[in-house]
């Protein structure tokens, strides 16, 4: 079995797949479409900007390819990986998959809070799936962001977390599954989320 | 309900080694870098600072391989500063492992590098670490490893680099480094409420009390601390527990 992990040029994917290796899984750095098919299971790693990472896509031709992967195999986004299946941000007003319609929008200005939200904070589970095993609710994982998920459908949202207002911190909708905090940075709990996508049949 | 407070143990790195010095001087060896940052990451740390403290001086790049060695075992962000002076420096950095790099001396050469990092790699990953000295009522910023004063004052120096873009300021105070009687609280609290990102406070701890007005007196983000942490004074546990025991949320 082997995780693709997506390069779009400027994220922390190597941090990824340090995880992934220390856990025992056979890793492939996805630059170019024929590596595509080669990975049985796929992580869209988050870090930069929206706008930046999807014309990158478009540039190496890995867009269009991903698009239709991503309906097939199991997929874990991770932070901008979870904005890029929405049709839009407020970030630069970039446009993602579009695979749902929410928007991704800033954090309000108007709160006392620092932004980004960086450090560990709660992630309340308000359904069970897999890759939550062996994993309490309101555990703290690590986020860093700016843009948020605020509202999404009740059944596709799975968990949320409060940063002066409540967002949704991962969705889940059959093989697809995105977070908006960091498994790879998240310690021990990290390490069990991904050891649970690795097992994962969705 | 919100964020927790993030302890953060920083690994003065020489030559590959974990070292720790008095007012920046007399450096004295801590231990093995990756032995030490796995017996933190145990304990609970929540984050990792690592700065090789010569390399802008001697104008050395960081080493790449501790790098890589510590971000291959240890699964929490990693900081890492020291000898940071272009686009290529972080790149580099990041693909060994790193999370955010920290801009000290090179950011006072060239602000505009702290802009142009936070838009190629995103704010999040530019943490810019600000050395500062008192001077009467006033606290100046100092570079190349506190041996060089710069015209800036702390705070205004601050807001350039927060409007530049910097996603983080790692703030530490020299006068207090390594002297263990506290974090300068009035220094980091005048600057903590004006600024619309985190700050980490740095030099100065002593004392699980210490850290805990760190937090509500500094109004800091974060504590980085180093010699309490290496010498075993204090885990980093014992500092979560005190922390709680005063209502700070922190990760347990």
């Amino acid at each position: 079995m082997k995780v693709g992990i997506v390069d779009y040029g400027a994220s922390n994917l190597y941090s990824i797949e340090r995880s992934l290796r220390y856990l025992g899984a056979n890793t492939l750095i996805i630059d170019e479409p024929s590596k595509l098919k080669e990975a049985d299971k796929l992580i869209f790693p988050g870090q930069g900007s929206l706008g930046s990472a999807m014309s990158h896509l478009k540039q190496i031709e890995l867009f269009e390819d991903l698009r239709r992967q991503l309906t097939e195999k199991p997929f874990l986004g991770i932070c901008l990986g979870l904005q890029a299946l929405f049709s839009k941000s407020e970030e630069e007003n970039a446009e993602g998959y579009g695979f749902y319609k929410n928007e991704i929008s800033m954090f309000p200005s108007d709160l006392p809070i620092k932004v980004p939200h960086m450090g560990w904070n709660k992630v309340f589970f308000k359904q069970d799936h897999d890759l939550f095993e062996n994993i309490e609710t309101d555990t703290r994982f690590y986020f860093v962001h700016s843009y948020l998920l605020k509202d999404f459908d009740e059944e596709k949202s799975f968990s949320t977390t409060h940063h002066g207002i409540e967002f949704i911190s991962s969705i889940g909708d059959e093989n697809i599954f995105a977070t908006q905090f960091h498994p790879e940075k998240s310690g021990e709990a990290g390490l069990r989320f991904f050891d649970n996508f690795l097992k994962w049949k969705p | 309900m919100t964020v927790a407070v993030r302890i953060i143990p920083c690994l003065d790195i020489r030559e590959g080694r974990v070292v720790k010095g008095i007012n920046f001087e007399n450096i004295i060896d801590a231990g093995d870098p990756v032995e030490t940052s796995k017996r933190y990451n145990t304990e609970g740390a929540d984050e990792l600072c690592f700065l090789d403290i010569d390399a802008s001086y001697e104008n050395r790049s960081t080493t790449l391989s501790t790098v890589e060695a510590v971000a291959s075992q240890v699964f929490i962000p990693l900081t890492v500063g020291g000898g940071v002076s272009k686009l290529q420096d972080i790149e580099r950095l990041l693909e060994r492992g790193a999370d955010k790099v920290s801009i000290n001396t090179s950011a006072i050469l060239d602000p505009s590098l702290v802009g142009s990092a936070a838009r190629k790699f995103g704010s999040q990953c530019i943490v810019v670490a600000v050395d500062s000295k008192r001077e009467g009522d006033k606290s100046y910023v100092y570079t190349h490893g506190g041996k060089n004063k710069t015209a800036f004052e702390t705070s205004a120096w601050i807001k350039i680099v927060e409007g530049e873009g910097a996603g983080e300021i790692l703030l530490t105070s020299m006068d207090r480094d390594g002297t263990k009687i506290g974090f300068d609280n009035e220094l980091t609290s005048s600057i903590a409420n004006d600024l619309s990102i985190p700050l980490i406070t740095s030099g100065g701890a002593g004392s699980i009390d210490h850290m805990i007005e760190g937090i509500s007196d500094g109004k800091a983000d974060a504590v980085l601390a180093a010699s309490i942490f290496h010498q075993k004074e204090i885990t980093i546990a014992e500092v979560k527990e005190g922390l709680a025991s005063k209502g700070i949320e922190v990760r347990l």
